[in-house]
């Protein structure tokens, strides 16, 4: 009996010291659990691969207005981007960013017949972060922009009317422009006048004093031209 | 007699076993403690700071302001943006490097807050930042879109 009451009060004191060792081990776990989270930068990985694809997208667009204003050969886009992969590198030392980019491409042509124009240039990348574990990330890049000459009309014996239509990649209007974007051959006088479209949303007027037939050109504010020919 | 005694030191054995409970599970607890993070600790502090530059600049280049700003070299505007972007007791500054290195503006020029608090806080963050160019119009009507990097690194803390 007096033994049994001794062994007692060491029952008591190993069952304390499990009550310890689970309050330990919960406790471990817990923070692990609740911690995870906060000590991965999430968010500063998001932005950092946002940050390359925004300015990916941005080259692919310069490399556009740097061709279709003439200035540059068609090579620029592949030019560009492999220097734009070399720079990230120094600028991000310890990141360990490998941009590869493909598939580029890059036109600027008038359809036939349709009175339609459209630059447009594509880029493929692929996105290796090797800090953050980050493989094979991949994104493309489309930018675009369409001119439309839909109608034609003579105001006059000398002053004529066209009614276009400018649109971006995502098939939406560009809604920004006013006559020192757009520029009409052998024509003065030139003003434009933006309205409602049911069916393409925004409709540009241009009325100038030139030639019926004129071929039309359009800069966007991302310096891409476009040029239309009515002929 | 004998019985006496005994319950007299089975009392004591109680006090003695309540007294070890007490300091093992104290013992416990104090030890989770150590691993616990507040949420004013130095890891949470880089964290927050890094992660709050890193969004300002996203946030201003996604929409389209940052990039034009900073060609145009509108130093005071950028200065101003990026006040009214971060919270007011975060100091900052922001300096702009070429690719090879040089910096194209000052320590001062987009500053907020005193030089020394930057040497003498705990807590600083540095972000780094990439931009590529935007077109210029010439006075031809044409456009010119040269690839022109500028690396931005930002420093913030607290005040």
């Amino acid at each position: 009996m007096r033994n049994r009451r001794e062994k007692r009060g060491q029952f008591i004191i190993i069952a304390v010291m499990l009550t310890a060792v689970m309050i330990v081990s919960i406790g471990a776990l817990m923070h692990n659990a609740i911690t995870y989270y906060k000590h991965e930068p999430w968010e500063e990985y998001s932005t950092l691969i946002g940050d390359i694809e925004i300015n990916s997208r941005r080259l692919v667009e310069l490399s556009l207005a740097s061709y279709t204003n003439s200035l540059e050969p068609i090579g620029i886009i592949d030019s560009n981007l492999a220097k734009w992969e070399d720079d990230l590198i120094d600028a991000y030392p310890s990141s360990g960013i490998v941009l590869a980019s493909s598939s580029t491409q890059m036109l600027s042509s008038t359809r036939t017949g349709t009175k339609t124009a459209t630059s447009t240039a594509q880029a493929g990348f692929t996105l290796d972060i090797q800090s953050i574990g980050l493989e094979g990330y991949a994104f493309n890049v489309l930018t675009s922009l369409t001119l439309a000459i839909k109608e034609t009309t003579a105001v006059n014996s000398t002053t004529n009317e066209i009614i276009a239509v400018v649109k971006s990649e995502t098939g939406m209007p560009v809604t920004d422009l006013d006559a020192t974007n757009f520029k009409v051959e052998n024509a003065t006088k030139i003003s434009v006048g933006s309205f409602y479209d049911r069916t393409n949303i925004l409709e540009y007027k241009i009325v100038y004093d030139g030639p019926a037939n004129a071929s039309v050109e359009v800069w966007d504010q991302r310096g891409i031209r476009v040029v239309s020919s009515q002929t | 007699m004998r019985i006496k005694d005994l319950r007299n030191k089975k009392g004591q054995m109680r006090i003695i076993e309540t007294i070890l409970a007490s300091f093992i599970i104290v013992a416990a607890l104090s030890f989770v403690g150590i691993f616990a993070v507040s949420p004013t600790s130095p890891a949470y502090e880089m964290t927050d700071l890094e992660k709050m530059g890193y969004s300002a600049l996203h946030d201003l280049d996604q929409q389209g302001l940052l990039a034009p700003i900073v060609y145009n070299l509108r130093w005071s505007d950028l200065r101003n943006i990026l006040r009214i972007t971060l919270p007011n007791d975060v100091y900052f500054k922001l300096i702009i490097y070429d690719t090879n290195g040089l910096a194209k503006t000052s320590d001062s020029q987009i500053l907020y807050g005193d030089v020394n608090t930057f040497s003498e806080a705990k807590n600083v963050a540095s972000i780094t930042y990439c931009l590529v160019g935007i077109p210029k119009l010439n006075t031809n009507g044409t456009y010119e879109a040269d690839y022109n990097p500028l690396i931005l690194v930002l420093e913030v803390t607290r005040g």
